[in-house]
C-alpha cells in the first residue's frame, strides 16, 4: 500500500491524467445535457494529449534544433520533438471532432427544441 | 509513376473532394458525375496498382524520400492493394445506385459528395499507412466524415450521429493512449520496427496496456460486440444512398488497421500474465459472432437486421485472423473481402425495398417477391454469399476460416463458425418467408426498375459470384504476401 502511494506521489503527471481522463468518461456516462457529454469527450481527448505532454516532458532540454557545427549530440539536452508533434496532430483531430459534434448538437436543438437527452428519446419513440 | 500508385489513390479523391466546391457551384448537376468519375479513376489506378504489386513485391514508399523508421512509410503490398481494388468497386457500385436513391436535398448538396471523397480518400490512408499515428488521423478522417454523412439525413439521424460521434471520439482517444503507452515503451510508431522490439518487452505492462487500449479504440469503430451499439440505429437511419458504402467499409477497414497491428506486434502463442493473447482475441470474436448472428435474428427492421449480420461477421473475420495459422488468416482477410462486397449488396437491397415499396420491415415485405424480379435475384446472391454456398466467396472465406480452426484444433471456435452460419440461414429463412408470401393485394405488374439500379445489383451479384470464382488466385497471393512476412 505505502509503495503504491509513493510511486503515485512521484508521478504526479500521471495521477493528473488518471483523474481528468475518468473525470471525462463519468461527465460523458451521466450527464444528460448533450453539451455536456461534449464537454466530457472533451476532458478525455486534452487528458490523452496532457498523457503524451507527460511523458515526454525532460528537464532542462532545449528545442531540438542542433547546431551547426556541433561534434557531439546529446540527447538530454534537446526534447523529443515526436511526441509534441503527435500532440499538434491531435489538437487539431481534437478540435474538428469538436466542430462536427457542435453541428450536430445544433442541429439536433433545431430539430428537437431540446439539449435533454431523455426529452430527445422520449420524441424518437 | 507506378511506385507513386499509393499516393494517387489517395490524392484523386482528396483534391477533388476538396476542389468540388470550386467546380460545381455553377453547375451542381454535375456533382454526381464528377463523384463517379473519380471513383472510377480510382478503379483503374487500383487495378493497375494491384498489377504493379503482383509483378514487383511490396514497395514501400517513403515520404519527401526520409526512410522509416524516422520519415513516415506507406506499405503497399499485395493485401492493401487488393483491399483498395474492392474499395474503389464498392464505391463506383454504390456511387451509381446513389443516384436514383437519394432524398431530394442531397442530390445537388455539395458537403454531401464533398464528405463521401474525402471518406473514401481516409480510407485508402487507413489501408497503405505502416505507421500507428498515420492511422489515427485517418481513422478520424473516415470518422469525422462518417458522423457527418449518417446524421445527413437529418430527424432521428442526427441523434444517432451525435451518439456515433461520442462513442466513436472516444475509441480514437483510446487508440491514441495505446499509441502514447507503445511509443513510451519502445520509442517507435513503425509498424515493421515495432515488430522488431516488442517481442522481447512483452511482458512489460505498458506494452500490453497500449496493445488493450489500441485494441478497445479499434473495436469502438469496428463494431465488435459489446461495444457495437452505434452501428445498427445510426446505419438504419443514416440516407439510404450512402448506407452501403458505409456499411461495407468502414467498420472493415477499421477491422484491417486492427489486422495489421495483430499481425506485426502479436506473435503466435504470446502470453501476457499466463493470458494467450490470440486465443482471448479468438473468443471475444466467437461471442461476437454468435451474439450478432442472435440480435439480428430477432430484428424486425430490415436494416437493422442486415446491420447485425454485420456484426457478427466481423465477429466471424476475428476469429479467423486470430487463429495463428496462415490459412485462418488467409480465410479471415479473404472473407473480410468478402463481406464488403455483400454488405454493399444487402444494404443497396433494403434501400432499394424502401424507395420503390415503402418496405421497411419483414411485414411490409410481403408479396414484394412478384414485383421485383431484380431485387430477389440480387437477395437471393446475397443470401447465399452471407450463409455462405458455393460458388460464392463467402464459402471460400468459412471454409478456409473452419480448416484453419481444425488446423489450429481450436474446435469451439469452428463450431461458432457453424453455428453462425445457422444463425445468418435463420435470418434469411425469415426474410425469404415473408419476400414470398402471398401478397395482400392482387399482385400488380412487375415493376419498372431504373437501370441505374439493375446495374449496380448486377454488378454487386456478378462481384461476390466472381470473387468466388477466383478464389484460388486470391488465396494463392494472400497466402504468399502472409509468408512473406508482410500483411
Amino acid at each position: 500500500m505505502f509503495e503504491l502511494l509513493e510511486t503515485l506521489i512521484q508521478r504526479p503527471n500521471f495521477v493528473v491524467f488518471v483523474i481528468l481522463f475518468l473525470w471525462g468518461i463519468y461527465i460523458m456516462a451521466a450527464h444528460p445535457n448533450l453539451v455536456k457529454k461534449l464537454i466530457g469527450l472533451y476532458i478525455v481527448q486534452t487528458s490523452v494529449i496532457f498523457f503524451l505532454v507527460a511523458f515526454s516532458a525532460k528537464d532542462g532540454a532545449t528545442v531540438p534544433i542542433i547546431q551547426a557545427g556541433a561534434a557531439l549530440v546529446d540527447s538530454m539536452l534537446y526534447a523529443n520533438p515526436l511526441p509534441h508533434a503527435l500532440t499538434v496532430t491531435a489538437i487539431v483531430v481534437q478540435i474538428a471532432t469538436l466542430g462536427v459534434s457542435l453541428a450536430l448538437v445544433s442541429a439536433i436543438y433545431r430539430k428537437f427544441g431540446s439539449l435533454d437527452e431523455d426529452e430527445i428519446l422520449e420524441q424518437l419513440k | 509513376m507506378s511506385s507513386n500508385l499509393p499516393v494517387l489513390l489517395f490524392l484523386v479523391p482528396f483534391v477533388m473532394g476538396v476542389s468540388m466546391p470550386l467546380l460545381t457551384t455553377k453547375r451542381r448537376s454535375w456533382c454526381p458525375n464528377i463523384t463517379l468519375g473519380t471513383f472510377g479513376v480510382m478503379l483503374l489506378l487500383s487495378i493497375a496498382n494491384l498489377r504493379v504489386v503482383l509483378a514487383d513485391g511490396p514497395i514501400e514508399y517513403a515520404f519527401g524520400g526520409w526512410a522509416a523508421p524516422i520519415g513516415i512509410a506507406w506499405l503497399n503490398d499485395s493485401l492493401a492493394a487488393i483491399v483498395v481494388l474492392i474499395i474503389s468497386l464498392v464505391a463506383v457500385i454504390t456511387q451509381v445506385y446513389g443516384r436514383i436513391d437519394i432524398a431530394k436535398d442531397l442530390q445537388k448538396s455539395i458537403p454531401y459528395y464533398t464528405l463521401i471523397l474525402i471518406m473514401v480518400s481516409g480510407l485508402v490512408g487507413i489501408i497503405f499507412a505502416a505507421d500507428l499515428f498515420n492511422v489515427f488521423v485517418f481513422l478520424e478522417v473516415v470518422a469525422l466524415t462518417g458522423y457527418a454523412l449518417v446524421g445527413a439525413a437529418g430527424g432521428k439521424s442526427l441523434v444517432y450521429a451525435f451518439r456515433y460521434l461520442l462513442l466513436g471520439s472516444f475509441g480514437a482517444s483510446l487508440y491514441l493512449l495505446g499509441l502514447g503507452h507503445l511509443y513510451v515503451a519502445t520509442g517507435t510508431l513503425n509498424m515493421a520496427d515495432l515488430a522488431v522490439r516488442i517481442p522481447e518487452l512483452m511482458t512489460s505492462t505498458a506494452v500490453a496496456g497500449g496493445l488493450i487500449y489500441i485494441f478497445l479504440g479499434l473495436s469502438i469503430k469496428m463494431a465488435l460486440i459489446p461495444l457495437h451499439s452505434w452501428l445498427p440505429d445510426a446505419y438504419a437511419s443514416a440516407p439510404s444512398s450512402i448506407t452501403p458504402l458505409l456499411a461495407s467499409t468502414v467498420t472493415k477497414v477499421s477491422l484491417f488497421a486492427w489486422i495489421r497491428i495483430e499481425y506485426s506486434l502479436v506473435a503466435p502463442g504470446v502470453e501476457v500474465s499466463h493470458v494467450p493473447v490470440l486465443v482471448l482475441l479468438e473468443e471475444i470474436g466467437v461471442i461476437a459472432a454468435l451474439i450478432g448472428g442472435a440480435l439480428a435474428l430477432i430484428q424486425t427492421n430490415l436494416k437493422r437486421m442486415f446491420a447485425y449480420g454485420g456484426i457478427s461477421h466481423i465477429g466471424l473475420i476475428l476469429i479467423g485472423v486470430s487463429l495463428g495459422n496462415t490459412t485462418g488468416l488467409a480465410g479471415g482477410m479473404f472473407y473480410l473481402i468478402n463481406d464488403a462486397v455483400m454488405q454493399a449488396s444487402l444494404f443497396m437491397i433494403a434501400g432499394a425495398l424502401v424507395y420503390y415499396h415503402g418496405a421497411h420491415t419483414l411485414e411490409d415485405l410481403r408479396g414484394v417477391g412478384r414485383q421485383s424480379p431484380w431485387l430477389t435475384g440480387a437477395l437471393i446472391v446475397a443470401a447465399v454469399a452471407m450463409v455462405g454456398l458455393p460458388p460464392t466467396g463467402g464459402f471460400f472465406g468459412k471454409w478456409n476460416i473452419i480448416l484453419g480452426a481444425l488446423e489450429a484444433q481450436h474446435y469451439f471456435a469452428a463450431f461458432a463458425v457453424l453455428a453462425s452460419t445457422l444463425l445468418t440461414l435463420a435470418y434469411f429463412l425469415k426474410i425469404f418467408s415473408c419476400w414470398f408470401h402471398h401478397p395482400q393485394h392482387a399482385p400488380s405488374d412487375p415493376l419498372k426498375v431504373s437501370n441505374a439500379l439493375r446495374f449496380s445489383l448486377g454488378a454487386i451479384s456478378i462481384s461476390m459470384i466472381a470473387l468466388g470464382l477466383m478464389s484460388d488466385t486470391i488465396f494463392q497471393f494472400l497466402i504468399e504476401s502472409i509468408t512473406n512476412g508482410g500483411v
